[in-house]
C-alpha cells in the first residue's frame, strides 16, 4: 500500500476514536512528565549546588571551637558546621537565626540530603574548655604551618541597624572580618571599598554591606554608599556595598550581612564574648589534607583541653555533589518505576484496544494486506497516540513546574530534556502498542478472522 | 481455474484429529457458478476457508488459476487473495469505523493504486450495487441486504478470478436474499466464476450446478 494510503488510514483511524487516543496516551502523558520533571529538578540541583560553591574557595579551611552550646547557637541548620558562628544570648534576637550556615543555607533547604552532609558532627564532648580563638591565633598559624596562602578570622552576630529608609530598627547579621575577608570569600564589590586594615586597626566605624541589605535600607547600593547607618545606636559610615551574590553553601550569607572591622565589632558590639571561625587557605588545593593535619597539631599545642572543628570546602563540595547526585539517581529510579507501571498500563490498554481490533487485522488479512502493511498502519497509530501523549506530558511538566517551584524546589527546564522526555514517551508508546499488533499479523486469516 | 485432489483438513480436539474434510476433489472451470450444498456443520465453510487462501490444509493439492497454493507460502498467498479472490463473508466483516466507500476501496489500495485511481474504479461497481446513496455510511448504518451489497462490491472492485460466498443469503431476509441470488445470476452472467455455499437446496438451485457436501466428504449430483 502506498504511505500516503497508510497515512490516511492511521489519520481515519485516530481521528475516529479521538477519546481511546487521549485515554491510551494518559500513561505516556504521566511517564513523560515525570522525565522531563526528573531531570529538570536534577538539572536545576545540579545548578543550585554550583551556585552555592561559587565563591567558595576550594583551598578553604575552616577552623572553629566546638564548645559549650551555652555560648550561643551554633549549627543553626545543618550546614552551620563550616563555618559554626557562636553568638551571645545576649545579643540574640530570639527567633531569628541568621547565622552561620543555616540561615544562609536558607535557600537550599529543599535538599534533604545537605542536613546529613553538613550535619552535626560537631557534638560536643564534655569536659571540654570553651576557647576562643583570637587574631593571634590567625598570625600563628599561618606563620608555623607550612602552605598556607591566606588566614583571616571572622565571626558574625546580630545586632539592631537604624538609619536610612527604615522606619525603626531593625536586626541585621554584623559581621566582624579583616579586611582580606573579600578576597578568601570572592566577594565583589559593587561599590566602594571593603574594610582596610586601618578600619581593623583603628577601630574605625565603618561598615560594608551586604546588597540586600542595602536595598532595604537605603534603596540601591548608590545611595547607601558614604552614606550612615546606626548600629546598636552608634554611628557607621557605609564605605561600600557587596555586589549581589546569591545563596552560599555555608558560612556568612553575603547579601544580608553588614560587614565591620573585627576589632570594631569586639570593642563596640560583641565584647569578648564571640566564637569566631579561623579560615585558612591551602596554597596546594592537593595539599589541603596535609594543611588541615597541621592546623590541628598546631592548635593541640595551644589549646591540649579543647577540640576544634577543621573542615575544608573541597570536601563539601564533593559530598554536596555526591549527595545532589544520588539525590539525581533517586529521581531517575523514581521515573523509571513510573515509567514501567506507566508502561504496563499502556500496554494493557493498546493490548485490548488491538485485541478489539483482531478482526479487523483478519478482515485485512482476508483481503490481501500484506503484513508489512498491518504491522505499518498500527505502528504508526501507536507512534502518533504516543507522540500526543508525550507532547500533552511535556505541557503537563511545564504546568506543573510554577507548582513545584512553590516548595522552592529549584526546577531547570531544557530543551534537551524536553526532547528526551518526547522519545521516551513515543518509543515505550510504540513498542508497547505495537507488539500486541504485531502478534495479530502473524495469524493466518481465519485464525484472526475468528477470534473475538 | 479450481482444482483439488485429495484434500483432507482436521481440526486438533484434546489429542486427536478431528478430521473434517476428507478426501476432497473438487474441480471449477472459468466461467462456471457453483453451489455447494450441505448441512450446518457439514465442513462448508471449512472448505471454502481452504478456496479462499484463507486456512492451511492438513493434505492435497490445490491449484488455483494454475498456481500450486498448497506449496505456496503465507507472503505470496497474501497477493493470491488480493488479486485472484474475491470472498463474500456469512456475516459481511466489514471494517466498522470505515464508511461504506473506505471498506469498498481497501482491496484496490492494497494493491498500491493511488486513491484517486482507486476511486474511479470503485465508482463503476458502486453503481451496479446501488450503493451511491451510500457511500459516506458506517455499516452500522445500514442493512443487512445493504451490508451484503457493500461486502459483494468489495470482493467484485478487484476483478477478481473468483467469487467465493459463504452463506450469501444466509443472514438475510426473504427479497433481499432473492437480490442478492439475482445479483449472482447477472454476475455470472457477465463472466465472473463464482462459487457459493448454502445449507439451502432453494438457493443452492440458483446456481448452474451443485455439489453436496456430507460429513466432509464431497459428492458431485445426488449422494
Ligand atoms: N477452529 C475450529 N476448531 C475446531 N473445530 C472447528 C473449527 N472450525 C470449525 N470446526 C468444526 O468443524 C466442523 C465444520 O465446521 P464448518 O466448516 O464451519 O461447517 P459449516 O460451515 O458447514 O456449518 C464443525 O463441526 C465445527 O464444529
Ligand atoms: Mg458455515
Amino acid at each position: 500500500m502506498r504511505i500516503s494510503e497508510i497515512l490516511r488510514l492511521v489519520w481515519l483511524n485516530l481521528s475516529q476514536n479521538k477519546f481511546k487516543v487521549i485515554l491510551t496516551s494518559i500513561g505516556i502523558v504521566v511517564g513523560s512528565a515525570t522525565i522531563m520533571m526528573v531531570l529538570a529538578i536534577g538539572t536545576g540541583g545540579r545548578e543550585e549546588v554550583a551556585e552555592q560553591f561559587k565563591n567558595l574557595n576550594a583551598g578553604a579551611i575552616d577552623i572553629s571551637c566546638e564548645g559549650e552550646t551555652s555560648g550561643g547557637i551554633s549549627f543553626a541548620m545543618g550546614g552551620g558546621d563550616m563555618i559554626a558562628f557562636s553568638m551571645p544570648d545576649n545579643n540574640m534576637p530570639s527567633g531569628s537565626i541568621s547565622i552561620g550556615g543555616g540561615g544562609s543555607f536558607g535557600g537550599g533547604n529543599d535538599w534533604g540530603g545537605f542536613g546529613e552532609i553538613f550535619g552535626f558532627d560537631g557534638e560536643s564532648t564534655e569536659k571540654q574548655e570553651f576557647v576562643t580563638l583570637t587574631t593571634e591565633d590567625c598570625e600563628e598559624l599561618s606563620l608555623f604551618v607550612q602552605g598556607i596562602a591566606d588566614a583571616t578570622i571572622s565571626y558574625s552576630t546580630s545586632a539592631s541597624v537604624e538609619g536610612g529608609d527604615l522606619d525603626s530598627a531593625s536586626y541585621y547579621t554584623i559581621a566582624g572580618v579583616q579586611d582580606n575577608y573579600d578576597t578568601i570569600s570572592n566577594l565583589e564589590m559593587s561599590i566602594g571599598d571593603f574594610l582596610t586594615e586601618e578600619n581593623n586597626e583603628n577601630k574605625e566605624k565603618v561598615c560594608v554591606l551586604g546588597y540586600s541589605v542595602a536595598k532595604e535600607i537605603f534603596g540601591s547600593a548608590y545611595d547607601a554608599y558614604d552614606a550612615e547607618i546606626y548600629i546598636d545606636n552608634r554611628r557607621y559610615v557605609v564605605t561600600g556595598v557587596l555586589s549581589e551574590m546569591g545563596t552560599v553553601a555555608s558560612g556568612i550569607s553575603p547579601d544580608t550581612a553588614v560587614f565591620i572591622p573585627y576589632e570594631t565589632g569586639i570593642k563596640y558590639i560583641t565584647g569578648s564574648s564571640i566564637s569566631p571561625t579561623l579560615t585558612v587557605i591551602a596554597e596546594d588545593v592537593n595539599q589541603v589534607d596535609t594543611v588541615m593535619a597541621d592546623v590541628e597539631t598546631a592548635l593541640a599545642d595551644s589549646y591540649s583541653d579543647s577540640t576544634f572543628t577543621i573542615s575544608d570546602a573541597g570536601t563539601k563540595m564533593e559530598a554536596a555533589s555526591a549527595s545532589n547526585e544520588t539525590l539525581t539517581l533517586l529521581l531517575i529510579s523514581m521515573a523509571v518505576i513510573v515509567f514501567i507501571v506507566g508502561g504496563i498500563g499502556i500496554m494493557n490498554v493498546l493490548f485490548v484496544s488491538v485485541k478489539e481490533r483482531t478482526n479487523e487485522i483478519g478482515i485485512l488479512k482476508a483481503l490481501g494486506c500484506s503484513r508489512r502493511d498491518i504491522l505499518l498502519e498500527f505502528l504508526l497509530e501507536a507512534s502518533f497516540t504516543s507522540l500526543v501523549g508525550a507532547v500533552l506530558g511535556v505541557l503537563l511538566s511545564l504546568g506543573i513546574t510554577p507548582l513545584v517551584e512553590i516548595f522552592s524546589v529549584r526546577v531547570s527546564l531544557s530543551v534537551s530534556g524536553a526532547m528526551l522526555s518526547l522519545l521516551f514517551g513515543v518509543i515505550t508508546g510504540s513498542i508497547f502498542g505495537f507488539y500486541p499488533a504485531f502478534k495479530a499479523s502473524r495469524l493466518i486469516p481465519v485464525v484472526a478472522l475468528n477470534q473475538e | 481455474m479450481i482444482e483439488m485432489k485429495g484434500i483432507n483438513k482436521g481440526y486438533l480436539l484434546g489429542e486427536e484429529k478431528l478430521p473434517i474434510l476428507k478426501n476432497i476433489d473438487f474441480t471449477v472451470e472459468k466461467g462456471e457458478y457453483v453451489a455447494i450444498l450441505g448441512p450446518s456443520g457439514s465442513g462448508k465453510t471449512t472448505l471454502m476457508n481452504i478456496l479462499g487462501c484463507m486456512d492451511e490444509m492438513d493434505s492435497g493439492e490445490y491449484f488455483l488459476d494454475g498456481m500450486a497454493i498448497h506449496e505456496t507460502g503465507q507472503h505470496a498467498l497474501t497477493k493470491v487473495r488480493n488479486e485472484k479472490i474475491g470472498f463474500i463473508f456469512q456475516n459481511y466483516q466489514l471494517i466498522p469505523t470505515y464508511n461504506v466507500m473506505q471498506n469498498i476501496i481497501m482491496p484496490l489500495l492494497m494493491r498500491g493504486m493511488s486513491h484517486q485511481e482507486a476511486q474511479e474504479q470503485c465508482r463503476k461497481t458502486i453503481e451496479l450495487l446501488g450503493l451511491e446513496h451510500r457511500i459516506n455510511h458506517r455499516p452500522s448504518e445500514l442493512s443487512g441486504g445493504q451490508k451484503q451489497r457493500v461486502s459483494i462490491a468489495r470482493a467484485l472492485v478487484g476483478s477478481p478470478a473468483i467469487l467465493l460466498a459463504d452463506e450469501p443469503t444466509g443472514a438475510l431476509d426473504q427479497s433481499s436474499g432473492r437480490d442478492v441470488l439475482k445479483l449472482f445470476r447477472e454476475l455470472n452472467e457477465m463472466g465472473n466464476t463464482i462459487v457459493m455455499i448454502t445449507h439451502d437446496l432453494n438457493v443452492a438451485k440458483s446456481a448452474r450446478r451443485i455439489v453436496r457436501i456430507v460429513d466432509g466428504r464431497l459428492y458431485e449430483n445426488e449422494p
